[in-house]
């Protein structure tokens, strides 16, 4: 297997990310979520946004506007499975927000699962928005299983 | 605020059945052309019976039950772990349950609930595919209020 433990602490390019109206709504009809905010400009304003608010894991948007400068992972996609991922909201993102996204790897583990060895890769991503504050911080696991 | 007391369970939810239209509309909205989504002849390649939901299309759809159930400006934190795929043909069923409820710093109450989703199909055994959670925190009623409610 790739030995990656040498990535750890690794920063990506950071990249900016212009919240879009459009992909709000189209993001929120992919995950089936039908509550009137994401659609309906006058109802986020009821319900106390700006305008219209990102579904809890629009941060999947995001991450593909990352600057690939380098695969550092050099992820084999038939071995590939996410893991799990955990979202931490600290103030709201709305349509027309511009975000800057920090990502870094933030650990490599190599494991033995009852399917055989394992890499377990977590990176961070803490997103920033236009006034300066961190509206949300992200972490997610990407496994890769051994090769048969 | 819902109801919060620990062991309180969330109405349960059924969302599909999922088919690989869902996945394809999912790949374009969130980006994700890992073609183990969307390609049948590279998802049996690489060992699967068929292409497969990416995993952060069941977590949207969690996430929006939970944010609808907690409130989705009170949800400070969401998290998934995946533990089995969803194919085409399955419907999410989606639970959620209180585990604690706790005063916050602010005297406000933080709520943590657990959250799963199941899937079912006909012909197949129910199978749990995601196990969740989510922190919810909400404001202490405000003061005034609470005397001019006194007799």
């Amino acid at each position: 297997m790739t030995d990656r433990r040498h990535l750890v602490g690794h920063a990506y390019t950071p990249y900016t990310f212009p919240v879009e109206h459009g992909k709000v709504r189209e993001f929120a009809l992919a995950v089936k979520d039908e509550d009137p905010v994401y659609h309906d400009v006058e109802a986020a304003r009821a319900a106390g946004y700006r305008h219209l608010p990102v579904p809890p894991t629009f941060s999947a948007v995001t991450s593909h506007w990352a600057v690939r400068d380098v695969d550092v992972l050099r992820l084999d996609l038939r071995r590939v499975l996410a893991g799990g991922a955990e979202w931490e909201y600290l103030g709201d993102i709305v349509a027309g927000d511009v975000l800057t996204v920090r990502s870094r790897i933030a650990d490599v583990q190599e494991k033995t699962g009852s399917r055989g060895p394992m890499t377990l890769m977590i990176t961070e991503h803490e997103f920033v928005n236009e006034r300066e504050e961190t509206v949300m911080r992200m972490r997610s696991t990407v496994i890769e299983m051994g090769e048969q | 605020m819902p109801d919060t007391a620990p062991g309180t369970v969330a109405p349960e939810r059924r969302v599909g059945p999922l088919t690989r239209t869902d996945f394809v509309r999912y790949a374009g909205a969130g980006g994700d052309f890992n073609p183990i989504h969307h390609d049948e002849t590279f998802a049996r390649s690489a060992g699967y019976p068929s292409v497969f939901g990416h995993g952060l299309l069941t977590a949207g759809v969690l996430a929006g039950y939970a944010a609808s159930w907690l409130g989705r400006r009170n949800l400070r934190r969401f998290t998934v772990r995946y533990v089995g795929q969803v194919w085409p043909g399955d419907t999410l069923v989606l639970s959620g349950e209180v585990l604690r409820t706790g005063t916050a710093e602010d005297g406000g109450t933080e709520v943590e609930a657990s959250l799963e989703v199941h899937t079912e199909a006909a012909g197949r055994e129910r199978r749990l595919v995601l196990r969740g959670g989510a922190t919810a925190a909400y404001p202490a009623p405000a003061l005034a209020l609470a005397e001019g409610d006194r007799p």
